[in-house]
């Protein structure tokens, strides 16, 4: 069930960008987040683009080969369109920022930035614009998660779980089925900083297992050797 | 000498020039007073002589009673000798009459507002009776100054033998007078002239010395950074104004040049960032778990690969025109054009890729180069013809000797996509890179190229020159001259 209505709610996000490498890096990597990315390389792509189809957010870098970005953006808001907008500037000057904003754009990124902030933002503006409610309450199975209360209950028990392990159960209730390897798990979890033994994944799972009163079959499945997946579908 | 120093140069300026305004007034002024003071005593002596000469005339040559008797004339003279005197003397001037041994005859004081007889001076007396003219000079008596007069008495007009003499003095006192007013007016008139011209003088040094107080509130204003300033005196053809004039072309070159120098960094930035941005987005794509996919792993990684590539491949351009830029010394060689084009042709082919590579070889020639700048330069106009000209077209290398300067022009010619013609002025600056279609497909420049190639022929006193026409070709032109 939980597949469908993901799909179905992920919010679609228009990438312009004539970088090569930056547009393929932001196409995977919000599609892994969970967005439904497309991306084009040309100014006046975007426009059409950005025109005939409805976004959540359009990414679009200032520096382009036919039209640059400020122009782009002040002619989808000609159109009418409410979309949210967020700019990438290679410039530090003010100006740059000033004009991107007057030309009406919600927000501005400056490269070299980090993902992890372009994720940050993008979530600020879904919040913002009305059309997309990122769901506060995750539902799989029986279990129940409050994103905002840090809540969590099992067939209506509540359950006690440290940070890490909220963290843990958010991350398989957001992506049902993908297998996760350790190190994907340390990198989401507990941050790319961090260094250690991959083994603290395996005893922090093991914990959740047990508050779960996970038992066979298991909700949170073992991939010797690769990782850990969830599977909610399969507890009857 | 240090308070000399710290005063204002206005204030020096005007000093010195009052100072030698007084020195020239003051020699000029001491001149001019001498010579009235005795302009105005031969004046006066001239006056008591002639009026003196009727009298002893007729005194001496006039009266009968006047004759040559036994005893000389000098006995004769004892007689006359009061009458003389005594028609001599007035009220400013006062007679005596002295025998040929200089003794008193007579003394012509008779009232008493009538002035003392000064007594003679034997030197002069003795000067008087043994030459044949007067003598005249100015003593001292009393506090007062006279004029005296010594006229020699002859037995006949003009050269008679001389028997006596008169003298005759004057008080000088109402002529002191007078050159003491004349003194104080001078020194009056002085002052005031001394007080205008230092007036006057401290204007002009002002007006003159205005630009330079500019001149230094300019200097302050850049020193702050604010290099948009100016000193701006074009209405001044003087020497303030030729330095405020090269002062401003100075600094108008220093603000160009670090407009540039801006410029470029801010361009350096940009684009060090652009790869920066692609390889960290992509590394944190793969940390968050893109890693676990194969397949998007190799295609990010690809990118990776081809941004670290073409970072690394601006660094070295970046370098290399910095050292283009600061060339301190060249390690100019022989080039044998020939063998040097023959050895790099099959590099150049493999550069081609499936465009056509031609060499049209030139006259034999020898040129005085950086063997390793002639490389640059060579590879990197062909790999810009290969960058903006489809597959299967050709690329012509080629060279010919030309004069004025003598030297050889080398030329790489393609029939590529062309430069527009708003391009075209902006090709040699650094960064630079036109809306080609083909160079933005691969990606592969860096927009130093032509900026080295150029930076290389300034230092080998080259010239480089492109002719372009957009869709049908472009032909870059370098010409180098023989030493």
């Amino acid at each position: 069930m939980g597949t469908e209505e993901t799909v179905g709610n992920r919010p679609k996000v228009l990438i312009v960008e004539d970088e090569p490498t930056i547009r393929e890096f932001l196409e995977t990597g919000l599609a892994y987040e969970g967005y439904d990315p497309k991306s084009v390389e040309k100014g006046k792509e975007g426009l059409t683009l950005a025109l005939e189809q409805q976004f959540d957010v359009i990414i679009l870098d200032i520096m382009l080969p036919d039209m640059d970005g400020f122009e782009v953006c002040r002619r989808i808001r000609e159109k009418g369109s409410e979309t949210s907008i967020m700019m990438l500037t290679a410039k530090k000057e003010v100006s740059d920022r000033i004009t991107g904003l007057d030309a009406g754009a919600d927000d501005y990124l400056m490269k070299p930035f980090s993902f992890k902030e372009l994720l940050a933002r993008l979530r600020a503006l879904l919040r913002r614009s009305s059309r997309y409610k990122e769901p506060k309450i995750l539902k799989s199975a029986d279990i129940i998660l409050n994103m905002e209360t840090r809540d969590v209950w099992r067939n209506g028990k509540s359950l006690y779980l440290t940070p890490k392990e909220f963290e843990l159960l958010k991350m398989f209730m957001q992506h049902p089925q993908r297998v996760f390897t350790r190190e994907t798990l340390l990198n989401r979890v507990w941050g790319y900083h961090f260094i250690g033994d991959a083994n603290i994944v395996d005893v922090h799972v093991s914990h959740l297992r047990e508050k779960l009163g996970d038992r066979p079959p298991r909700l949170i499945r073992t991939h010797y050797g690769v990782g850990y997946s969830f599977h909610p579908e399969e507890v009857p | 000498m240090k308070f000399w120093s710290n005063l204002s140069l206005r204030i020096r300026l005007t000093l010195l020039f009052v100072g030698l305004l007084a020195m020239l007034l003051c020699i000029f002024g001491v001149i001019y007073y001498q010579d009235t003071r005795n302009l105005l005593i031969e004046t006066m002596a001239s006056n008591l002589r002639a009026r003196a000469k009727p009298t002893i005339e007729h005194w001496l040559y006039g009266k009968p009673m006047f004759t040559e008797g036994k005893k000389g004339r000098t006995y004769t003279l004892k007689k006359i000798a009061p009458f003389l005197a005594r028609d001599l003397t007035s009220r400013k001037t006062v007679a005596l009459v002295l025998d040929r041994y200089g003794k008193v005859l007579a003394n012509g004081k008779w009232l008493p507002e009538e002035p003392d007889p000064v007594s003679p001076v034997p030197r002069y007396v003795r000067l008087a009776l043994g030459g044949k003219n007067e003598v005249t000079y100015v003593t001292r008596h009393e506090g007062t100054f006279f004029l005296v007069i010594l006229i020699p008495l002859r037995t006949s007009p003009g050269d008679g033998k001389v028997i006596g003499l008169v003298q005759i003095n004057a008080s000088l006192a109402s002529l002191q007078n007078v050159m003491r007013q004349h003194g104080m007016m001078m020194i009056l008139v002085a002052i005031l002239t001394l007080a205008i011209g230092a007036f006057l003088g401290l204007l002009m040094v002002s007006s003159s010395l205005g630009g330079l107080k500019r001149m230094v509130e300019t200097c302050q204003a850049i020193s702050e950074g604010k290099l948009d300033h100016r000193v701006n005196l074009p209405d001044r053809g003087d020497e303030i104004g030729k330095l405020a004039g090269a002062f401003d072309g100075m600094v108008e070159q220093i603000e160009r040049t670090v407009e540039s120098q801006r410029r470029f960094v801010a361009n350096a930035a940009h684009e060090l960032k652009s790869p920066l941005t692609a390889l960290r987005g992509s590394i944190e794509v793969l940390l968050r778990g893109v890693q676990d996919d194969p397949i998007a792993t190799a295609r990010l990684v690809q990118g990776m690969y081809r941004e670290v590539t073409r970072f690394s491949n601006l660094c070295e351009r970046l370098l290399d025109l910095s050292r283009m830029e600061g060339i301190v010394s060249l390690h100019k060689r022989p080039v044998v054009l020939r063998d040097v084009m023959r050895e790099f042709l099959p590099q150049l082919q493999k550069m081609a890729a499936s465009r056509v590579m031609k060499l049209e070889v030139g006259p034999h020639v020898t040129l005085s180069f950086d063997p390793d700048m002639f490389r640059q330069v060579l590879f990197n106009l062909v790999q810009n013809a290969v960058a903006h000209t489809e597959v299967g077209e050709e690329i012509v290398v080629g060279w010919r000797l030309v004069s004025n300067p003598e030297g050889v022009l080398l030329w790489v010619k393609d029939h590529g996509e062309g430069i527009s013609e708003k391009d075209l002025p902006h090709v040699f600056e650094p960064f630079y890179q036109g809306a080609s279609r083909l160079g933005r497909e691969t990606k592969s420049g860096t927009g130093l190229g032509l900026s080295i190639v150029k930076a290389i022929m300034t230092a080998h006193h080259g010239e480089i020159e492109i002719e372009s026409t957009p869709g049908v070709g472009t032909r870059v032109m370098i010409r180098i001259p023989f030493e």
